[in-house]
């Protein structure tokens, strides 16, 4: 069998992000590995090492996520495949490329993170199966093969549901889904000579993203500060406090 | 054009792989490992699972024959989180190192393969009750009975100790004859006659395990001699000369962690209207800490970059990253509790604690006073 992992490269959590010119600037930022991407290449690599085949790390990106592949390669990941374009791309356009490469690919099962760490985007892996026509398990926190179809569980708002899905499908990952190891020393010696395969984007005939980030803000939290006057009237000041806490604040 | 100081791409993912694992794993339980001197053997698993205990044992051993350059990587990252938890695979560095440099094929066999095959310490027993500096003036006695050496004495303050496998142990075979009497040999913990005390009360390191080891009347194969008879004080500071960059690698850990808490510390905490930050008094305490970092850091690379090419130059670089990288970094600590004021003086903040435990990396593996005479040794030396 075969198994994908798709992956994108983002800033650490720990990183201070800047806003330049209306635009979101990287410099000096650590990028990693997203790490709800790492369920889905642990997820892969646990499924080969259960049942023998192919695990396999797939990305759209610019050139500099070849660093995040190599983390999945170090980790236990067989080989990857790069698309390569610069700047944004919008989800419904990557998964058109992404596609093309996983019918070529054809695996078996794929699996990409539930969820985006820098833009919180959950698009790309229902996206991507979309384009295939395959089907599509998200929010994925269990996951068994079971012949030609897999066993998995996903998350839903009240709760959770167990599905039994068909093979080839896309499932995107949740935490809880397994604990992702560390990619070890001798696996970064090993990846470096790991193939990974870079295709231009435009090559497999992506025309522009679909979308174009005009301007990026950063949100900023404020506290109010707001602060009742109860020096001449503590019993009004009082009730106006609950009052506040209750229909503003909500939290009594 | 041919100055570079870039570091591999493997080296950068190592750097990332440290610096993740001394974020997630060893910095979080840090002052809960000093406050119980607690040995965290669940870390140093960990470290064996991500490839990152005793990297220097080579290939054809089993292991990944990595350099100093890699170490000195590895140390800056564990020591940024807990300098006591680092003394622990760096001491085994140290056990290792004489072997790397003595050791035949089926030394390094039988001795550093097992080091490869789970998770296993070395450890290097040269300081006595009696000596420490003058190391040549060792008392423990190697006597030769047929095939075996009869070890008797008492080896002090040794890293990991009872914890490795074996301790590389510097005894004489003829104490007048000084240097020239000393030989290295490996002896196993388990062998009979061997007793350990482990040392209580340290200042700092606490998560390391300190011991005194006694050795009474130990019958050991002259199979596990490395060189030859009277090369051992040779081979002890053939060791130094290496594995000192270390020492200097986890420093500069420790100093950059000071200079991260106190300028974290000083844009949060307020006084007469602004952040501690806007005041020139802590901004020159940053800037000074920064300076120490920046040379330190780059030294010590420099001199582990010098020993894997094997140039000897690195003898007295590694003495000047050492006795350097421990005195900037001991004052960046100090200062850090400076620019924290009374909460630097509490356990509750890490700064107290990087004070506590680089105190240690100005005395072990030859103190400042002696890296000082090996690098005078080595200006007059051209000149004599």
């Amino acid at each position: 069998m075969k198994y994908v992992a798709i992956i994108r490269q983002v800033p650490d959590g720990e990183s201070k992000i800047k806003v330049d010119g209306g635009k979101v600037s990287l410099e000096g930022a650590t990028l990693i590995l997203d790490q709800m991407d790492e369920y889905a290449v642990e997820q892969i690599i646990r499924l080969k090492e259960a049942a023998g085949g192919e695990a396999v790390v797939v990305a759209f990106g610019p050139e500099r996520t070849e660093e995040a592949m190599r983390t999945a390669l170090a980790m236990g990941a067989d080989r990857g495949v790069l698309i390569t374009a610069e700047g944004y791309v919008d989800p419904i356009t990557q998964a058109a490329a992404l596609a093309k490469v996983l019918a070529e690919e054809a695996p078996d099962v794929v699996f990409s993170g539930g969820q985006q760490a820098d833009w919180d985007s959950q698009a790309l892996g229902p996206a991507v199966a979309e384009a295939l026509g395959w089907p599509s398990v998200t929010w994925t926190t269990a996951f068994e093969l079971d012949g030609a179809s897999a066993k998995a569980t996903h998350d839903l708002d009240e709760g959770a549901e167990v599905v039994k899905v068909a093979l080839p499908a896309i499932f995107t990952a949740q935490q809880g889904l397994n604990e992702p190891r560390y990619p070890t020393l001798p696996g970064i010696m090993k990846a470096k000579k790991k193939e990974i395969k870079k295709i231009d984007a435009a090559e497999l005939g992506v025309s522009a993203s679909k979308v174009e980030i005009l301007e990026q803000q950063i949100m900023e939290l404020e506290r109010q500060g707001k602060i009742i006057d109860g020096s001449k009237e503590p019993a009004a000041a009082a009730a106006e406090l609950i009052r506040l806490l209750h229909e503003e604040a909500k939290v009594l | 054009m041919a100055l570079d100081f870039s570091l591999t791409d493997e080296q950068k993912q190592l750097q990332q792989l440290a610096r993740r694992f001394a974020r997630e794993q060893v910095a979080p339980v840090a002052a809960e490992n000093d406050e119980k001197a607690r040995v965290p053997w669940e870390l140093v698993e960990q470290l064996y699972e991500i490839g990152l205990l005793n990297i220097s044992v080579p290939e054809e051993a089993g292991g990944l024959g990595l350099g100093l350059v890699e170490e000195a990587i590895i140390g800056e990252e564990l020591g940024w989180a807990d300098m006591g938890f680092y003394t622990i695979p760096m001491a085994s560095e140290l056990g290792i190192t004489p072997l790397l440099i003595a050791a035949n094929d089926e030394q390094k066999k039988r001795f550093l393969k097992p080091l490869t095959e789970r998770p296993s310490l070395a450890s290097f027993a040269l300081s006595e009750p009696g000596n420490g500096s003058d190391a040549a003036a060792l008392r423990t006695r190697a006597v030769r009975d047929g095939d075996e050496y009869v070890i008797t004495g008492t080896k002090m303050w040794i890293s990991n100790g009872k914890e490795a496998d074996f301790n590389v142990v510097f005894a004489t075979f003829d104490p007048a004859l000084r240097h020239k009497g000393v030989i290295a040999i490996v002896v196993e913990n388990d062998r009979e006659g061997v007793s350990f005390n482990k040392i209580h009360g340290k200042m700092g390191q606490r998560a390391a395990p300190t011991y005194e080891i006694i050795y009474d009347d130990v019958r050991v194969p002259l199979e596990n001699r490395l060189g030859e008879e009277g090369a051992g004080f040779k081979i002890a500071m053939l060791t130094l000369d290496k594995t000192r960059i270390p020492v200097a690698a986890g420093s500069v850990g420790v100093a950059r962690r000071a200079l991260e808490e106190s300028a974290k510390y000083s844009l949060e905490r307020e006084a007469f209207g602004k952040p501690i930050a806007d005041l020139q008094a802590i901004q020159f305490k940053l800037a000074n800490m920064k300076i120490g970092l920046e040379t330190a850091r780059i030294y010590t690379y420099y001199a582990a970059w010098l020993a894997d090419r094997g140039d000897p130059a690195h003898i007295s670089a590694s003495a000047v990253a050492k006795a350097y990288a421990s005195e900037i970094a001991f004052e960046a600590a100090n200062e850090a509790i400076q620019v924290l004021g009374g909460y630097g003086y509490v356990n509750d903040f890490p700064v107290e604690k990087l004070l506590r435990d680089v105190k240690l990396n100005q005395i072990y593996e030859g103190t400042n006073e002696i890296q000082r005479v090996i690098i005078a040794r080595d200006i007059l030396k051209a000149l004599r």
